[in-house]
């Protein structure tokens, strides 16, 4: 049989076990008969003794009890049941008489859950014991949501509480009293708990709780307190008004909750996002939150201040050489020592600088770490620069002590840049960006020291910088390309060798040497350069060698020191015999100037040349101080007149004296002489009159890509279609002294 | 008290017929054969309470004999011995109300119509 549908409950046992008391057992009989008929599963018992005896290790869902019965009745049998653990609960149904009223009132008196008067009417028993035990079901689900509530609180170290106006105000869950130390038999009244708020904070809440009262707003708010113990916590309390069916507010609701923890992630959180995890030094973010407070200050009360852009010299050395945990440890202890230099403040700072008077600015002061080897110190108002010069001594001072990391001594100094608001700049940027400069300035001019900015200084550093790294991989990405220039012997306007000059392709623009090869010789990049000239130059050759008969020379342009290379001899014939051209095939141009710092040095390398075929050409000749004695030693086979005395022939005597002067030295030396820079027909007639015949200038061809110069080779030189192949050959056959003076001279 | 006038030389008198209906609804078919077991209950228990109640009756025990009429009251009426149940409820009433007064004239009352039930009883089991 299956009961009707109405009393199918989600969660209510399908059949219920119901215990049947009573002494009469034609009512016993007819009774279980009509329940199980309605889907109950019925134990009888006839008496309420029996009845206990079953309980005692069994337990129905219901239980259904006679009231008057001989010996232990209904209602002595109904404070037994009770009186019995796990029964408190279990629904318990009286069945008195139609007339009984006091029976009823025992019955509830005896902890009976209900009453029911004693009838054949079994449908209506029936649905009371259904809605008996749904009643029961929903309050057995009532305690569990409670005791799951409460351990859900305790576990959020919450509480909840209600305060009525009128009825003796606050009533605090067992949960909230534990929330404040507190155990279930203290009382905890308000006034009770207000004392446990230091005294500052008292009066500040009280002042809230009055104001949230006056208005019936909602309460929310985190109170510091001290438990009975000392230690101190931070509760947050939330609550929200309920007002009476007049719309009047009549208490408060709500609940308390130990956010110590909360809080001290949070702080934990915002240091971490605030400060450096290596130094714990305000990191970039917090720095400039905080510098850009000292502007807004500053431009408000009309002062300066200054930014101490401070980054280590060589740093990357120690770490290299040390290794980064003691390139760490390093770190750290000037960390410690900046901070020594300026009234540094570590509070955290984030949203509005609170405004605590007019010197509040000063607690923004502070050295803080921007990344690397960088720091800063901010200045939140300085009078004049020299404050901020002092403050950039007092950092140089300390960084003279040695600092020891993995048992060894470092020296360290600092190059420091500094700006100053609002001169050097107007926004923190500006201000970053200029203290960079002049920084980077001071590495310049050899580090250890400390420049304000100046617009002067401005183009120098970073872009340097990034000149360099992209230079370095100019190599291998292609970058490099070498231009070349004729050589002409103008008496039989032909080209009688080329130079070849770099040119860097970055990103679509051609860099003139004069911009990258400074850095190239200041960084070392010159070697890679160099080789890759070498190489690429012995290449070219052979290239026009199959193209035209090439057999002149390529002039390469090195610096002094790659002359010291023990390597470079091997690296010349490797370039050449690779590519299947004579030694000669290349020739070496070193400057005048270079030649003559390192001469002793590059004496035997030079010698080396020669003696495996590689000639030496002195570039920029006039300008520099040769050494006349070791000029006739040296082994070198030609002399470049500097193109400035070129530019000026025909315009100051001198030039012209300074040409016939090398153009004689050069014969006497018997070495070749040759003239760079010519750029009109009138230079050429004079540099030809003076006795030297073979030049190089625009005149004949700018620098220009190998497939060009062999273009130009066949549509001008071949054809003889220049004004200055005309001009050239009547100089050559229309001067005697012209003549004269070009056949002394060894010309190829 | 209103209660109606016993007759003890009555013939034997019959199960209310609307009572033995509403126990035939407990079991319709008769599959069970509850009818006849509750009448067979009935017939043992009351001989058992008749005997009981003679005897608290001679020792004059009041509250044995208020208990007996208040067990009799709701199974009589169940099988249909209505005035038998109207005795009892009468007996079960003048006792808790502590009425000595004209008790055991009913109490002989209450037995004599006991044996009439026990007869019809006994006649519908027979059937």
């Amino acid at each position: 049989m299956t009961p009707p549908l109405s009393f199918t409950d989600a969660g209510l046992p399908e059949q219920p076990d119901v215990l049947l008391v009573d002494d009469d057992e034609v009512n016993l009989l007819m009774t279980a008969f009509a329940l199980r008929d309605r889907g109950f599963r019925i134990t009888e018992a006839a008496s309420g003794e029996r009845a206990v005896d079953l309980l005692a290790d069994w337990t129905p869902d219901i239980i259904v009890l006679d009231a008057l019965m001989p010996g232990l009745d209904g209602f002595a049998t109904c404070r037994a049941i009770r009186a019995m653990t796990g029964f408190e609960n279990v629904p318990v149904l009286m069945l008195t008489g139609l007339d009984d009223d006091a029976s009823i009132t025992r019955a509830y008196q005896a902890g009976a859950t209900d009453f029911f008067v004693k009838a054949t009417q079994w449908s209506l028993l029936a649905g009371r014991l259904h809605y008996l035990l749904r009643a029961s079901r929903t309050r057995i689900e009532l305690e569990r949501s409670k005791a799951k509530l409460a351990r859900a609180q305790d576990l959020a170290r919450m509480g909840s509480f209600d305060w009525r106006r009128s009825e003796g105000g606050l009533a605090m869950s067992p949960e909230g009293l534990r929330v404040f130390g507190h155990s279930l038999n203290d009382h905890a009244s308000l006034r009770v708990l207000l004392r446990m708020v230091p005294r500052d904070d008292r009066r500040a809440l009280l002042r809230l709780l009055h104001d949230v009262l006056r208005h019936a707003s909602v309460l929310a708010t985190d109170v510091p307190i001290t438990l009975y113990d000392g230690r101190q916590r931070i509760i947050h309390v939330e609550a929200e008004p309920e007002f009476n069916e007049h719309g009047h507010s009549a208490g408060y609701t709500g609940i308390v909750q130990d956010v110590t923890d909360r809080r001290i992630a949070e702080d934990k959180i915002r240091h971490l996002a605030n400060f450096d995890a290596l130094t714990g030094l305000p990191n970039r973010r917090q720095l400039i939150w905080r510098a850009e407070r000292a502007l807004e200050q500053a431009r408000r009360m009309q002062h300066q201040f200054a930014l101490l852009l401070i980054d280590l010299d060589r740093f990357k050395i120690i770490n290299d050489t040390l290794g980064h945990s003691a390139g760490d440890d390093l770190l750290m202890e000037v960390a410690r020592r900046l901070r020594g230099c300026v009234r540094h403040s570590d509070q955290v700072m984030e949203g509005a600088l609170e405004a605590a008077g007019a010197r509040s600015h000063r607690t923004l002061e502070a050295v803080g770490r921007l990344g690397g080897d960088e720091f800063v110190a901010l200045l939140p108002e300085v009078g004049e620069d020299r404050d901020a010069e002092r403050v950039a001594q007092r950092i140089l001072e300390v960084m003279r002590e040695p600092i020891f990391v993995s048992g060894q001594e470092c020296f360290v100094t600092a190059s420091v840049g500094i700006a100053i608001f609002p001169r050097d700049g107007g926004s923190v940027a500006d201000l970053m960006r200029n203290s960079d400069v002049a920084m980077y300035s001071v590495k310049n001019q050899g580090r250890n020291a400390s420049a304000i900015y100046s617009p002067m200084l401005a183009g120098v550093g970073r872009e340097k910088l990034e000149l360099e790294t992209a230079l370095h991989k100019a190599i291998e990405r292609n970058e490099l390309v070498l231009h070349y220039q004729p050589k002409i012997d103008v008496r039989s306007a032909s080209m009688v060798g080329v130079e070849a000059l770099m040119r860097w392709n970055r990103g679509g623009r051609l860099v003139p040497p004069g911009e990258f090869i400074p850095l190239a010789e200041e960084t070392g990049l010159i070697v890679p350069l160099s080789e890759w000239a070498l190489r690429e130059a012995a290449r070219q050759a052979k290239i026009w060698q199959t193209n035209f008969g090439f057999s002149d020379s390529i002039a390469v342009n090195l610096p002094s020191h790659q002359f010291l290379r023990s390597d470079l001899i091997e690296h010349i014939h490797e370039c050449v015999t690779t590519v299947g051209v004579p030694h000669r095939a290349l020739m070496l141009e070193i400057t005048e100037d270079s030649l003559m710092k390192d001469l002793q040095d590059v004496i035997p390398a030079l010698h080396r040349l020669n003696e495996i075929g590689v000639e030496i050409s002195i570039d920029d000749f006039g300008t520099g101080y040769s050494s006349l004695a070791y000029l006739t030693t040296l082994p070198i086979s030609e002399l470049k007149i500097d193109r400035t005395f070129v530019r000026d022939l025909g315009v100051t005597p001198q030039s012209v004296a300074v040409v016939t002067a090398i153009i004689a030295l050069a014969r006497s030396l018997s070495l070749r002489v040759i003239a760079e820079g010519v750029e009109t027909l009138r230079q050429m007639e004079v540099l030809h009159r003076l006795g030297c015949g073979v030049m190089q200038g625009f005149l004949f061809s700018r620098p220009i890509p190998p497939d060009d110069l062999e273009r130009w080779r066949e549509q001008t030189v071949l054809p003889r279609k220049a004004p200055w192949i005309g001009q050239a050959t009547e100089l050559e056959f229309g001067s005697d002294a012209a003549r004269a003076a070009g056949g002394r001279l060894k010309l190829k | 008290m209103n209660a109606p006038t016993p007759h003890p030389a009555a013939a034997p008198q019959q199960l209310d017929a609307q009572a033995l209906a509403k126990l035939h609804e407990l079991d319709p078919d008769g599959r069970h054969g509850v009818v006849r077991r509750v009448l067979q209950t009935f017939e043992t228990t009351l001989v058992r309470y008749v005997a009981d109640l003679a005897e608290a009756r001679d020792r004059g025990d009041m509250a044995v004999m208020g208990r007996i009429a208040h067990t009799i009251k709701p199974s009589s009426a169940a099988v249909g011995a209505l005035a038998l149940s109207v005795l009892c409820a009468d007996v079960e009433r003048q006792v808790r109300n502590g009425e000595t007064a004209g008790l055991l004239p009913r109490v002989e009352n209450l037995l004599s119509e006991a044996e009439r039930a026990l007869v019809a009883v006994r006649a519908m089991l027979r059937t």
